[in-house]
């Protein structure tokens, strides 16, 4: 099957968000859509996913033209849409939501499971998935959930399956997973729209690319032709640096100290500090249990035992609100579920931490919280129209932005930042490092949390590595490789320190 | 696109408040019931200022009588963007204003007048005392749900039961007799007009709204009722703000209880505020308060207590039966909400 889009023009209200843009994908190919927050990516595959009209142009299945004005009508025509926001329920059972809308019934008219879950466990076997069918989708975490959609896909005869951002909440040993089982797929002549941020999967995986920026097509052609700074200055529109960003400094005094902190399974045995102006990096893959760490840390999860010292002093951190006052600040990870507010307007968003800090009484001191705003729309470059408009209205990148500003407005002395890119573009990205080193340089504690090595190789002084709940090894300088990282992420032994020796 | 903004007339602006504002549109439907209600309220009188006098008579009633259910409701709208619910607020009307008359008795049992206290200080000692108990078992049902992690419909469905069924037990065969200084809280007449409880009313409504919009609790309510983890990734004490928008509901059916036993004098243990909870509720959404939380303003729940309030009046003006009123306001909350749906999806 082959899918050309031509011509293909939107708009929304003033904004053009699709200029004359072509596009084609065929079975057994994997084609990469890149391209800025805001470049056009999701409108053009809402088009193709019936989700969206087009305002001009057409669509041709194999020649044939073709109008989509449903999801469903482009499902029937073979075209799967996975969409960022997974679209399974959390209470039913994963073979039960594979059946979704189109349940399997016996001759009696009521449901057969049976036959529901072991087709279920065909597809499974098929694509290498080990996975229970009868675990509850509630139980899965997000790149299980993933998978069940690609699945589900797969399971529908989909014949081109688009795949928006798949990689965002994912570790890396997850996304090898997915890129395998993408690699079925493509033996079995399905062909794979990748919309992606990340070029070095584009680079890895695909095998044709198209650049849309500003709604427009700037660049496309083969993937083995182009390099990683090629596509990445197409995206941009100008340089982008992807040289380590460490610094050779000394360390001031020491801010947090953690001594054999445990809870349950989640983490044992936990002890590490950070220290003024450094950055820690803490990776591990899926399961490794940094998050609970740090939630635990910033009052958010539970402690069993072991201590937490806060420049030298023990404390108890109660809740989030006693960690705040204590000087600990969290940028959480899934900016949609746990970052922003949807009901409240920019400016409450960037300022909703600092109500309790700079109130009189409990009158939210409006005067001081617009003047750290404005002073914090300069200096992390936000590009925004009104502080009244609603915080949605921002693109991935800003609204990021605004989470962060919404904590350097409490000026915490531990700053702790869990997957601080996630789901923002390349030119946003370069930006938070950029403020992430300022804040070290500003001598703040920083924590980067992050599953993707990359990104804590390129920003972190020092970096502890994760393996089911236990710190698995500790690597600096020369030593922090992508090698070394994985190494210890899938649970190989330290030994870094013989050679270095 | 462009060509019609410029162009902007006043069809223009009346669609574009209509459609993106809850509270226009909310008031654009009072101002219509209260022409209806103005004209079936009738001109033959002798003169226009007699017109006038019934008009004001009549709006004095409306008013007085919503006052209680009004502070109620604005309590409710709280709880309610803060995504909960409060079922339990006719119970705790009742539970308060039985220990107000304890308290203000002047009988053999009166316990303030037992302890030698009497008059005005009574007075005034008996009010501090109810809105305390008031807060106590709002702030009971706050930490219920937040250390007992019990969801809220749940808890206050028992308490619902639990403050009535007690009250009505230790109450059984006991008239207390309320001092005649005590009815002047509600009674006492400004010119000729019986208006302190509208007075209480709209004050307390300004307090709330200043809280609402302005205070760190007021701006809390709506990120905990939006987004309970984001809320709580940003340092906001989530369990706190939801046990004080319970307590201070508590504290607002205090102030309704006080009006509806100064008031009449007296209390119907087992019909007193039962219904003032679905009142309450269809009041808030009325009013553009969403049930899932997040959203809801202080004005707007005054209006969604006045459109329910005039509706009222006017069925009754027109003479629809009695039993069929509960329909049409049945009918208006259906309608308030899928307006508002339209509203969100615009």
């Amino acid at each position: 099957m082959k899918i050309e889009m031509k011509n293909i023009s939107r708009a929304f209200g003033a904004i053009q968000a699709l200029k004359d843009v072509d596009f084609s994908v065929q079975g057994g190919e994997v084609c990469a859509l890149i391209g800025e927050n805001g470049a056009g990516k999701s409108t053009l595959m809402n088009i193709l996913g019936g989700v969206l009209p087009a305002d001009q142009g057409e669509i041709l299945i194999d020649g044939e033209k073709v109008e989509f004005n449903s999801p469903a009508e482009s499902l029937n025509s073979g075209i799967a849409f996975i969409h960022q926001e997974l679209n399974l329920i959390n209470d039913l059972p994963i073979y039960e939501n594979m059946f979704i809308g189109r349940e399997l019934k016996n001759k009696r008219g009521f449901l057969d499971l049976e036959k529901m879950e072991s087709k279920t466990r065909e597809v499974f076997e098929k694509m290498q998935i080990k996975l229970d069918p009868k675990t509850m989708v509630r139980d899965l975490d997000t790149s299980y959930k993933q998978i069940v959609e690609i699945s589900r896909a797969i399971m529908m005869d989909a014949s081109i399956i688009i795949m928006d951002e798949p990689t965002t909440s994912l570790t890396d040993q997850e996304i090898e997973r997915v890129f395998s089982m993408m690699e079925t797929l493509k033996k079995h002549d399905v062909g794979i729209v990748f919309i992606s941020h990340k070029l070095s999967e584009v680079m890895e995986f695909c095998d044709r690319y198209t650049v849309l920026r500003n709604g427009e097509t700037v660049a496309e052609g083969l993937v083995e032709e182009v390099t990683v700074d090629q596509l990445a200055y197409s995206m941009v529109g100008h340089e982008v640096r992807t040289e380590s960003l460490q610094r050779e400094t000394e360390f001031g005094e020491e801010v947090l100290r953690v001594e054999n902190l445990t809870f349950e399974n989640n983490f044992k045995d936990i002890s590490f500090s950070a220290h003024k102006g450094e950055i820690l990096g803490v990776t591990g893959l899926l399961g490794d249990g940094r998050r609970e760490l740090f939630e635990a840390i910033f009052g958010s999860g539970q402690i069993e035992s072991g201590e937490i010292y806060l420049k030298g002093e023990k404390i108890r951190v109660r809740n989030t609100t006693d960690a705040l006052q204590k000087g600990i600040g969290y940028l959480p990870r899934d900016r949609k579920e746990n970052g922003i507010i949807k009901d409240m307007n920019i400016f409450e968003n960037a300022s909703i931490v600092t109500w309790p800090i700079f109130d009189n009484w409990g009158v939210i001191d409006l005067e001081r919280q617009e003047k750290e705003f404005e002073q914090q729309v300069k200096d992390l470059q936000i590009k925004m129209d009104q502080k009244n408009d609603p915080i949605n209205s921002l693109s991935g990148g800003n609204q990021q932005k605004i989470v962060l500003a919404k904590w350097l407005i409490a000026s915490p002395e531990l700053f702790i930042l869990d997957n601080p890119t996630q789901g923002v573009d390349v030119g946003a990205k370069e930006d938070i490092y950029d403020i992430i080193l300022e804040l070290a340089a500003e001598d703040i504690a920083v924590i980067i949390l992050s599953s993707e090595a990359k990104e804590i190789i390129r920003i972190c002084d020092r970096s502890l590595v994760m393996y089911h709940g236990i710190i698995q090894g500790e690597l600096k300088g020369d030593s922090m490789t992508e090698h070394e990282i994985m190494r210890l992420a899938t649970g190989a032994q330290t030994n870094s320190r013989q050679e270095g020796s | 696109m462009q060509d019609k903004d410029r162009e902007k007339g006043f069809k223009d602006w009346f669609l574009d408040n209509w459609t993106n504002k809850p509270i226009f549109s909310t008031g654009i439907a009072l101002v219509v019931m209260i022409i209806l209600q103005t004209w079936s309220l009738g001109f033959d009188y002798d003169s226009l200022g007699s017109w006038f006098l019934t008009w004001i008579n009549n709006w004095i009633n409306i008013l007085r009588n919503n006052a209680g259910v009004g502070l109620i409701a604005l309590g409710m709208s709280f709880v309610i963007m803060s995504a909960g619910i409060d079922l339990s607020v006719g119970s705790t009307l009742v539970a308060v204003g039985a220990s107000l008359m304890m308290l203000i008795d002047r009988g053999p049992n009166g316990i303030l007048i037992n302890l030698g206290i009497e008059g005005i200080p009574a007075i005034f000692i008996a009010v501090i005392l109810s809105l305390a108990i008031g807060y106590f078992l709002g702030n009971l049902n706050g930490l219920l749900i937040t250390r007992g992690g019990i969801p809220p419909f749940v808890v206050t469905l028992a308490t619902m039961k639990f403050y009535r069924s007690v009250t009505q037990h230790f109450m059984q065969g006991y008239n207390p007799r309320v001092p005649m200084q005590f009815l002047g809280i509600s009674n006492f007449q400004i010119g000729s007009f019986r208006v302190m409880p509208v007075i209480y009313w709209l004050l307390i409504a300004g307090v709330l709204y200043f809280v609402s919009k302005r205070t760190t609790f007021g701006r809390q309510i709506i990120a905990v009722g939006s987004n309970e983890r984001s809320a709580n990734l940003s340092g906001v004490n989530v369990k706190k703000v939801k046990r004080r928008v319970y307590a201070i509901t508590g504290l607002l059916v205090s102030f309704a209880a006080i009006i509806q036993v100064s008031r009449i004098g007296s209390m119907d243990y087992a019909n007193a505020g039962s219904g003032y909870e679905m009142e309450a509720i269809a009041a808030a959404v009325v009013g553009g308060t969403s049930m899932s939380g997040g959203r809801g303003t202080v004005i707007g729940t005054i209006l969604g207590v006045l459109i329910i309030a005039v509706m009222n009046n006017l069925l009754n003006l027109l003479g629809v039966p009695p039993f069929l009123r509960e329909a049409f306001k049945g009918l208006i909350l259906i309608g308030a909400v899928l307006m508002q749906k339209k509203q969100k999806s615009v």
